[in-house]
């Protein structure tokens, strides 16, 4: 008999919420992770905008101190020659607070978010359920396909008709039909592609940014977040209480599988752990690589494993300020706004340019927060196109991309004086937390990556053809962000299963 | 002008070109690999009868050679074929198939254990990609290595005697599916006891510069014996008197076939005897699990049928005229005086015994007559001489 009914290896945000849900159906289950501190990826981001509203429901994790700051926060895109676009947010409507855009072209670009949304919101009911089986032939299986047929057709026939066409396009031709002014071009290719490796003319960036917004319940930019720490704190709180136990700074050596079967966890201290399912958070690469171990793989499952996309391409700067900082021709508040700075589609294919031949954008997109902690300034940025590469690497290569990267800023910004620049770059993040490639949602969101097909063919519906492995991490379906609905789903099927 | 571009470089030539080419007087080549072969010296028949009645040069360079080297290669070996290799020595061979996931079989071939970190697999296909992505996770390093090596099979009864007279110490006593390194001519090859003839031969493994030394001896002793150099025609009739299957002729490679439906999986081919399904883990096993509780739709069977016309691609059918299966491969047999073929039939013919028939086209001069012809399900190995697994060999 084994201790514990599941072990969750991973001690990220989907590893926490499968834990959490097991506890609650009174599972006995043990988390292991490889560093000191809970949370994973979670700590290259301080807020989160898309944490799933389920999930807090199911958990009531607001009684476990969980903090949603609702706030109006803008959004700016930063603009060199003329003034800056300002969108402001109510209630998660956008409108223009200034702008360059001529109003034909800020009517048109609300009408467009407004399409997005309306298709984001029909692909966002699949999100909770365990992607079907096409060729099961259960009835359960086809029905949930003909539902997600039918949530679609639901749209209309004008509209059905337009998102079956949008839904392989790429975003510039999309944008260059609808809208003139570059800045609010640039705005919405950023989005698009931001977290992947698409550039604006690669086609499936529309689905990238439908179905990233999808995973927010529809909307691109929302006016309520959660602080990482503080969601990844009331989840621990959770899980102690229900005595879960963590354990921390212990990393998992193998699976050892036998008749194709799990059937235990080995530590790296040569230690043997038993249970009933074994649940990993790792991303799938690492996951059948590393911890399972390709020797006990069939070979087309190898290949699925070996060319599943996952190369990250966004680094994470967090840069250290000696005094307030002053952007350029903006004179609203600079705490409470994401500043983005991708002022055309030129500019980002320019960008994605290099990373097509695995160098780093010389001109690279940025996205910014400006944070104040203890009268302190802080600035937390994306930096696209940073991609990972397995090729040897220059050696002052994190010297250049933050020369790059600080010439980028001196562009906009007035004053900015720097302190300390802690760049992390995605090979950097595969070092740090082990996800292969660095990549935010454990592998890339396109059409053959997604639904029924994610992470790949045999792997889905978060077990794998390794009997008693499941998968929680965000290489499952529906994918990355941190919003918990991986750990939900996995904790779903894994209970489903168990009875 | 010669470019660099594959498709457009002259197909490549063996180390025995030179010889083989002298000898080619039909001047009839067979593209192999990248390489040209001769398919018929002389007259096909005339090989044949050299093959099964004295001895028989095939030049087999073209074949795929992989070298598999490192601390895992046994574990490897294991994974990827379906038969257990735990207790191979060293100098042994075994034959093998290799399957993908679904049990369907990629190729067959023959793996030399040199030790339990080096061995050689040979082979009719390409198979670095195959081999390459199934070695993720093995400490081993995977080779091709086919120009390196100058391959001659040398078969025929008279194999034995010949390689002994040129002085091949000890020759006789090497068991079937073994190998040694022997000296003949002054040249040290590599000798193995196997070969695609169902009699007793050996193959000949070399390095290119000793090429010409091997072949020339091959031939030293003709005005005793005849030896003659043998085309790829010859071969086929050899492999299906034998029994042997080969690839896009009896099985579609998994590897290479557009439509899922045409690969076969070992029980098909009737080659269960080289899975073994009680193996911890290896590539296929779990489909093939399970198609061994299901039994298997249709299989490779032996046909013996009347008449003396081969039913070259025939179509078999059962007594009410439904069609059953087909044949892929047909001769007339010279040494065996039948009329033999190797061909799938379904799951309710392919016991021993059984009767089907087979439409037949014979071509006669711009005419076919047709005929339907009975045709009885036998053991595929038609042509099974003792000589083959003799110890000591025949000299």
């Amino acid at each position: 008999m084994s201790k514990y009914d599941s072990i969750i290896i991973g001690g990220g945000h989907n590893g926490l919420v499968c834990a959490a849900y097991l506890s609650k159906n009174k599972k006995k289950v043990l988390l292991i992770e490889q560093k000191k501190i809970l949370g994973g990826l979670t700590k290259y981001s301080d807020f989160t905008t898309s944490f799933s509203k389920k999930v807090i429901k199911d958990l009531n994790l607001e009684s476990y101190g969980l903090n949603i700051i609702e706030n109006n926060e803008d959004i700016v895109a930063l603009n060199l020659t003329g003034g800056h676009t300002v969108l402001g947010l109510q209630k998660d409507k956008i409108y223009f607070k200034s702008t360059d855009a001529d109003n034909e072209d800020q009517k048109s670009f609300l009408k467009l978010l407004d399409k997005y949304k309306l298709f984001a919101k029909s692909l966002s009911t699949f999100m909770y359920e365990t992607p079907p089986r096409i060729k099961s032939g259960l009835k359960k299986d086809l029905f949930k396909l003909i539902k997600m047929g039918w949530n679609i057709r639901k749209l209309g026939k004008k509209n059905t008709r337009e998102f079956m066409r949008v839904v392989g396009l790429n975003i510039a031709d999309e944008v260059e039909d609808n809208l003139n002014d570059d800045i609010l071009k640039g705005l919405i290719s950023h989005e698009a592609v931001l977290g992947s490796n698409l550039g604006p003319r690669s086609p499936g960036s529309v689905l990238h940014l439908m179905y990233k917004q999808a995973i927010q319940s529809g909307n691109l930019f929302t006016n309520t977040k959660i602080e990482t720490s503080n969601l990844i704190n009331s989840l621990e709180n959770l899980l102690k209480e229900k005595k879960v136990e963590i354990l921390l700074d212990t990393k998992v050596k193998n699976l050892e599988i036998t008749n194709n079967k799990v059937s235990k966890v080995i530590l790296e201290d040569d230690k043997e752990i038993f249970a009933e399912t074994i649940i990993s958070n790792l991303d799938p690469k690492s996951t059948f690589f590393n911890l399972v171990n390709a020797q006990k793989l069939e070979t087309d499952q190898i290949r699925r494993i070996k060319n599943f996309r996952q190369k990250g391409n966004v680094a994470n700067v967090l840069i250290t300020l000696e005094n307030e900082p002053i952007i350029k021709k903006y004179k609203g508040n600079i705490l409470n706004t994401t500043f983005i700075f991708c002022p055309s589609i030129n500019f980002l294919e320019h960008a994605f340019n290099h990373s097509k031949y695995n160098r780093n954008s010389k001109n690279p997109s940025i996205k910014l927060n400006i944070i104040k902690k203890e009268e302190k300034f802080f600035i937390r940025a994306n930096i696209q196109y940073i991609p990972f590469s397995l090729e040897k690497k220059e050696i002052n290569e994190k010297e250049n991309i933050i020369k790059d990267v600080t010439n980028q800023l001196h562009q906009f910004f007035d004053k900015i004086d720097i302190k300390e620049i802690n760049l992390n770059t995605p090979n950097d993040i595969q070092e740090d937390i082990g996800t292969y490639g660095g990549h935010w949602h454990h592998g890339e969101f396109e059409i053959d990556q997604m639904f029924f097909l994610r992470p790949f063919y045999g792997f889905t519906q978060y077990n794998s053809s390794i009997d008693n492995l499941y998968m929680c991490g965000a290489g499952t379906h529906p994918g990355g962000g941190i919003n918990g609905i991986n750990g939900h789903n996995a904790a779903k099927k894994i209970i489903q299963d168990y009875k | 002008m010669i470019d660099n571009i594959s498709y457009k470089k002259p197909l490549l030539e063996t180390p025995f070109h030179s010889k083989t080419s002298e000898l080619c007087y039909s001047n009839e080549w067979y593209r192999w690999g990248g390489y040209k072969i001769v398919k018929e010296y002389t007259q096909t028949e005339l090989e044949y009868t050299a093959m099964r009645n004295t001895a028989g040069v095939l030049d087999i360079t073209p074949m795929y050679k992989y070298s598999v080297k490192g601390k895992d290669a046994k574990k490897f070996i294991n994974k990827l074929i379906t038969r257990d290799v735990a207790n191979i020595s060293s100098n042994q061979i075994v034959y093998a198939l290799w399957c993908n996931e679904n049990g369907f079989v990629v190729d067959d071939g023959t793996i030399f254990c040199f030790d339990d970190e080096n061995f050689r697999i040979c082979c009719a296909e390409k198979n670095l990609i195959w081999f390459e992505d199934s070695a993720i996770g093995f400490d081993i390093n995977i080779e091709d290595i086919t120009k390196n090596i100058g391959a001659l099979a040398f078969q025929g009864p008279l194999s034995c005697k010949i390689l002994k007279l040129l002085e091949a110490k000890n020759i006789e006593n090497l068991q079937p599916f073994y190998f040694d390194n022997f000296i003949i001519n002054k040249q040290e090859v590599m000798i193995s006891r196997t070969g695609f003839s169902g009699d007793l031969g050996y193959e000949i493994w070399c390095d290119p510069s000793q090429a010409h030394d091997v072949y020339d001896a091959l031939f030293s002793f003709n005005n005793d014996y005849k030896v003659l150099p043998c085309g790829m025609n010859s071969l086929e009739m050899v492999r299906i008197e034998a029994g042997f299957i080969q690839p896009n002729a009896d099985f579609i490679p998994a590897e290479q076939a557009l439509r899922p439906n045409r690969m076969k999986t070992p029980l098909e081919l009737g080659m269960s005897w080289i899975v073994n399904l009680d193996k911890d883990f290896f590539t296929g096993k779990v489909a093939l699990l399970k198609q061994k509780s299901t039994g298997v739709e249709n299989k490779l069977v032996g046909l013996d049928i009347e008449g003396d016309k081969p039913a070259h691609g025939a179509i078999l059918y059962n007594k009410s005229k439904k069609d059953i299966g087909i044949v892929t491969g047909a001769m007339w047999s010279p040494t065996l005086k039948a009329n033999i073929a190797i061909g799938y039939v379904n799951k309710d013919y392919m016991k021993i015994g059984s009767k089907v028939y087979a439409e037949i086209y014979h071509p006669e001069e711009l005419e076919y007559r047709k005929i339907w012809a009975e045709c009885k399900v036998v053991k595929k190995q038609f042509f099974n001489n003792p000589r083959k697994n003799a110890t000591p060999a025949f000299v």
